[in-house]
């Protein structure tokens, strides 16, 4: 196996139900160690609940998850600690805690899973911060006086902050307008590159799927259908795909990708 | 175990054909932090530049502790040499070092503290006016919602009325029987060195009808209900419903304040009737257990001593109760901002004033009464 193909995340025969509801039925999604990996599908299709079962917030019924080498669903904490500490989240409104500041926010797990001193946790969270896109002094502003954007960037400073090679990002462009969605991709990119990241990627938008991801995994009828680069899933047959990457906001992405 | 599981322990050596070279290996990421500190201190001054090309693996972490440590050490960091894929997050970490900017000092302890005594004055100041105002407000919605029955919001009052009263009565009686109880002991104890053990009668009924049925009452509610207001008109607000039901030409007070006024207007006093019967049963049960008083004895002494302008007394304090825990309790959810912390904060404050209001009330009101020769 050459270094580009290594499996970071692989999932295997996973089963979700909730109740009578099926969401989920013997999906299989591999994700490789590096890449920018987009998951698509309609409202209600299972892709949060695919991230939540990979973060171990959401127990399946069934099949295996293994994360950077682990089994996910074992029930060693040993496992779910070591899987913990090398991924980084980034929840669809920030998830940040209101009652703290910015720095304060990105300093919580480092404070928690090291013994570093003060001084070099302060230093590393303001590089993280910055890299996030975030001005320095935006570091004392509290969650309530940020806009939604910066929200996202404080967001994703904190998902930064342990230096994990795996990251998730729940639509990590919902509600921002198109010019800050734009900036807010590059900055994924950038970071990704920089860092030598796996990232997770939920979305809707198409303009995310083909400026940034490597890949792109298609939910559709309780499984993956598709997990392929996206020229490749958008030409896949099935009705769902077709008609969201050939639907009228499909075509004006793939233009605008074609423009660039 | 995969190639790219494995780790290799960091390392910070002087390059044997170069004496101001030094040479970092292995892997320079966070989990090895705590083994990069002190490599990095011990290192000895006097270093011309760095060869890092054999890093095996690197992460922000490391390149600010390696960024750090040329800093320290006067070295430019142009002097530095790294494999070509960790050029680019090198320059980024370079591009995001800059320090938080320095908070102003802050003023002197003794300037502080009146600054907060300041603060605290100008608050409480504000915190009545607003007061002053949604009861006004609140008196004029429910003036207007009287004469308009179509606006009466009888399931969500009639919803209330069963949360706040109905599902209290248990607590609510058994405390008081606790209480009525403890009171007749403490009577019996006092008393009895008098040999006026019969007394204890007039002392528990005097003390339940007027006073304590009531404000007991009173406190629980308080705590209960107060807080569960706060909570839930504060958690609505962070949820940017009430700005919806403004939007849609909803009155915030008539839709949510004045049913649970109503509700608590209408089960305060019930409630408080009950909590006197149980602290009246308490009193009697102890009576009847250790001081040999029989419960018609108790019953006969009760009805020819005691007059009913007691109960009216403590009953006519009800409703002055339930107003104030239902403004207060709702006041404070409209104070709260969107932030977890904030609910918290304004939950606790609405409990501290509406029992602190609610004692003080009582004490006014017995003053009155004593004025009154009531």
């Amino acid at each position: 196996m050459t270094d580009a193909v290594r499996d970071i995340i692989e999932v295997r025969g996973l089963c979700n139900r909730f109740g009578d509801f099926v969401v989920h039925e013997n999906l299989d999604l591999q994700v490789r160690q590096g890449e920018i990996i987009g998951v698509v599908g309609g409202s209600g299709s299972g892709k949060s609940v695919l991230m939540r079962s990979i973060l171990g917030l959401n127990r399946p019924q069934g099949g295996s998850i293994e994360v950077i080498g682990r089994n996910a669903l074992s029930p060693d904490p040993r496992n779910r600690h070591y899987i913990e500490q090398n991924t980084g989240v980034l929840f669809q409104n920030g998830a940040l805690f209101s009652s703290l500041n910015v720095l304060e926010n990105v300093l919580v797990p480092l404070k928690e899973h090291s013994t570093l001193p003060m001084q070099l946790m302060t230093e590393l969270a303001m590089v993280k911060i910055q890299l996030a896109g975030l001005e320095p002094e935006a570091a004392f502003k509290f969650p309530a006086e940020l806009s939604g954007g910066m929200r996202k960037r404080a967001g994703i400073a904190r998902a930064l902050a342990m230096d994990a090679p795996l990251l998730f990002l729940d639509e990590p462009t919902a509600g921002l307008d198109p010019i800050s969605a734009a900036t807010f991709d590059q900055l994924i990119l950038t970071i990704q590159k920089a860092l030598n990241l796996t990232v997770f990627l939920i979305t809707h938008d198409l303009d995310t799927l083909y400026t940034i991801c490597d890949r792109v995994a298609v939910i559709a009828d309780r499984k993956v259908l598709v997990n392929a680069p996206i020229d490749h899933v958008a030409a896949f047959d099935h009705p769902w795909i077709q008609e969201y990457f050939h639907g009228p906001r499909g075509r004006a992405a793939q233009f605008a990708q074609e423009k660039l | 175990m995969p190639s790219w599981l494995e780790t290799i322990e960091p390392n910070l050596v002087i390059d044997p054909t170069h004496g101001d070279r030094l040479l970092a290996t292995g892997d320079w990421t966070f989990q090895h932090a705590d083994v990069l500190i002190p490599l990095l201190d011990k290192s000895r001054g006097g270093i011309g530049n760095v060869d890092a090309r054999s890093i095996n693996r690197l992460d922000a972490t490391g390149s600010q502790l390696l960024l750090g440590f040329l800093r320290r050490h006067g070295v430019d960091e142009n002097e530095l040499s790294a494999k070509p894929e960790h050029q680019a997050l090198l320059a980024a970490v370079i591009g995001s070092s800059q320090t938080p900017p320095e908070k102003a000092a802050q003023p002197p302890l003794h300037i502080r503290m009146l600054g907060g005594i300041g603060l605290w004055v100008d608050k409480g100041y504000e915190n009545t006016l607003i007061f002053l105002s949604f009861l006004g407000q609140t008196l004029i919605s429910f003036l207007i919602n009287i004469v308009q029955p179509k606006h009466w919001r009888i399931t969500s009052t009639v919803f209330h009325m069963q949360a706040v009263g109905l599902n209290a009565v248990p607590l609510v009686m058994l405390l008081s029987f606790m209480v009525g109880a403890v009171i007749a002991f403490l009577g019996a104890t006092v008393l009895g060195e008098f040999g006026a053990e019969l007394w204890v009668v007039e002392l528990v009924g005097v003390a339940f009808m007027r006073e304590f049925g009531v404000m007991l009452t009173a406190i629980l509610l308080a705590g209960r209900t107060a807080s569960a207001f706060t909570a839930q008109i504060g958690s609505m607000k962070s949820g940017e419903e009430l700005d919806a039901l403004k939007t849609m030409g909803l009155d915030p007070i008539e839709l949510l304040v004045l049913p649970r006024l109503k509700a608590l207007l209408v089960t305060l006093p019930l409630l408080a009737f009950l909590a006197t019967m149980a602290g009246l049963l308490g009193g009697m049960a102890v009576c009847s257990w250790t001081l040999g008083i029989s419960p018609e004895m108790f019953m006969s002494r009760l009805n020819s001593e005691l007059a009913p302008r007691h109960i009216w007394i403590g009953l006519s304090k009800a409703p002055v109760f339930a107003a104030v825990i239902g403004l207060i309790g709702c006041l404070e959810g409209f104070k709260c901002k969107s932030n977890a912390q904030s609910v918290g904060e304004h939950t606790t404050s609405s409990v501290v004033q509406s029992i602190s209001l609610v004692i003080l009330l009582d004490a006014l009101a017995a003053m009155f009464f004593m004025e009154l020769d009531l």
